[in-house]
């Protein structure tokens, strides 16, 4: 098997320039307008998508959080609570999840997500009932008290 | 640079059984090389037993072809994964022209423990085909549909 | 995806609802908080802005809304029409007379996000002045939101014997003159 195209590749390099302008419309190729083509263009569009792009690595885990809680939120109220009293309870009762596996818990596993709410709704409610119940456990949650 | 218009897959498992699975791959590897050139010296002083060595874990077939009166030296690795059915018959080459036999020692074990895979960009760490156990949600999961048409409320109090 | 396809899932997944909103003696605000939540899909836990996830809201009586405090003659709704000399302004009352849906839709429609996706979500948002809905709406209808304020009682609707029975910290002498 004979393989020149290694060679040729070498043999067939053009000027310096061409290849300077072809690296850097290699990023600019999916714009839009002459912006794709022409140098001049090109050089402020692709320095202002890396700046983008670089500003944008940080957005995106503000974003991505900014939804979470969007998602928790509605799953939340479904369940009757708001999103504060959740989170604030569910630490309280040192449940460790973070965000983003509570809202896929939310989508893909509705009853996980339910259960979690009913825990943080007998820790949020457990003052009340020390105080004005009448001792029992609401059902179906596991307390401390029920631990000990 | 953004990663848009480049090619990617998701995290899979090689035999789509299960993560973490060590599933022995049968290879078969290819030796293209000329006999008398200078530049295939590296292969032809290696030894098939520093290979063997390498690699004890994995069944391989070297196929020697000799004859080629050839400059170039290619090295092609054909991974099988053997599943249920499903064959994934990627092929890999490497070149090793001009490289000392513990150079293409390096390749040669590189590609036997490649899982046959493309090598490209992984959009995320995990991955699943089914994520919902419990069914996903839908608007019905948490309040049952009501019966029937529903009133304005002023018609239920009259 | 135990019993259900996975299209099946698909379709069930994105569904869209039907609400019922009763606007009697309602402040149109919350009114329009709810509305706009739904709109939006944000009561969802698949929420994302793109997908376009949001449940039709249909609002009846909002002929009878209830703004508090003096908003119906200070509250001013104002436009412009473009022409020189063409800045309108009207008050809720005035507004309300022309038109009884306006009010409503003005506050939703200020509560939904400035993006493109705006004037989408507004047609899936039904205004009726009256209880009277189109058979075509009504058969689509999954659930009736509870109101956010109660509806007072007016002193016509309590029998006498309630007004007789409700206690009276100080009784008028005969010769009181009322103003």
């Amino acid at each position: 098997m004979v393989f020149l195209t290694l060679s040729c590749w070498i043999r067939s390099r053009g000027p310096d320039r061409f290849w300077k302008v072809q690296e850097l419309l290699k990023h600019a190729r999916h714009f839009k307008g002459r912006r794709n083509r022409c140098y001049k263009l090109a050089v402020l569009a692709v320095r202002r998508a890396f700046v983008y792009s670089t500003k944008a690595r940080k957005f995106k885990k503000r974003n991505m959080r900014t939804l979470w809680i969007t998602r928790i939120a509605a799953a939340t109220r479904e369940h009757g609570m708001k999103y504060p009293a959740l989170i604030h309870n569910l630490t309280k009762c040192s449940v460790q999840l973070n965000r983003r596996v509570m809202s896929d818990l939310a989508v893909t596993e509705p009853r996980t997500f339910q259960s979690l709410a009913k825990l943080a709704r007998a820790r949020q409610q457990e003052g009340f009932r020390a105080a004005l119940g009448d001792g029992t456990e609401p059902p179906g949650v596991l307390s401390r008290v029920m631990l000990q | 640079m953004t990663s848009r218009g480049t090619p990617s897959r998701f995290l899979r498992s090689v035999l789509q059984n299960g993560v973490g699975r060590y599933v022995c791959q049968l290879k078969r590897i290819s030796i293209i090389f000329s006999k008398k050139s200078q530049s295939s010296l590296g292969y032809v002083t290696l030894t098939v037993c520093d290979y063997g060595v390498a690699s004890v874990t994995n069944v391989f077939f070297i196929f020697l072809v000799f004859g080629f009166q050839s400059l170039q030296i290619t090295f092609l690795v054909f991974p099988f994964q053997f599943s249920r059915l499903a064959v994934n018959g990627n092929t890999k080459e490497e070149l090793i022209t001009n490289k000392t036999s513990q150079q293409v020692l390096e390749v040669l074990t590189k590609l036997t423990n490649q899982s046959g895979l493309d090598i490209i960009r992984i959009r995320k760490p995990l991955h699943t085909d089914s994520p919902s156990i419990q069914g996903q949600w839908h608007p019905f999961t948490n309040r049952p549909p009501s019966l029937g048409l529903i009133r304005p409320q002023n018609q239920h109090a009259e | 995806m135990s019993s259900f396809s996975r299209s099946a899932q698909q379709w069930a997944t994105f569904a869209r609802s039907w609400f019922l909103i009763d606007a009697r003696m309602q402040p149109p605000g919350k009114i329009a908080t709810m509305c706009s939540v739904r709109l939006q899909g944000k009561h969802k836990p698949i929420y994302h802005s793109l997908s376009d996830c949001g449940d039709h809201v249909v609002v009846i009586n909002t002929k009878h809304i209830a703004f508090s405090g003096n908003k119906w003659e200070q509250k001013v709704y104002s436009s412009h029409t473009g022409f020189p000399g063409g800045f309108k302004q009207v008050t809720a009352a005035q507004l309300h007379q022309k038109d009884p849906k306006a009010i409503v839709r003005l506050a939703v429609y200020g509560m939904l996000p400035r993006n493109l996706h705006r004037r989408t979500m507004m047609q899936r948002l039904h205004i009726f002045p009256e209880d009277e809905l189109p058979d075509a709406i009504r058969a689509n209808l999954t659930e009736e939101l509870p109101q956010p304020r109660d509806i007072p009682r007016k002193l016509s609707e309590y029998t006498q014997e309630e007004i007789d029975a409700f206690p009276r910290l100080w009784i008028p002498p005969e010769d009181y003159k009322m103003k």
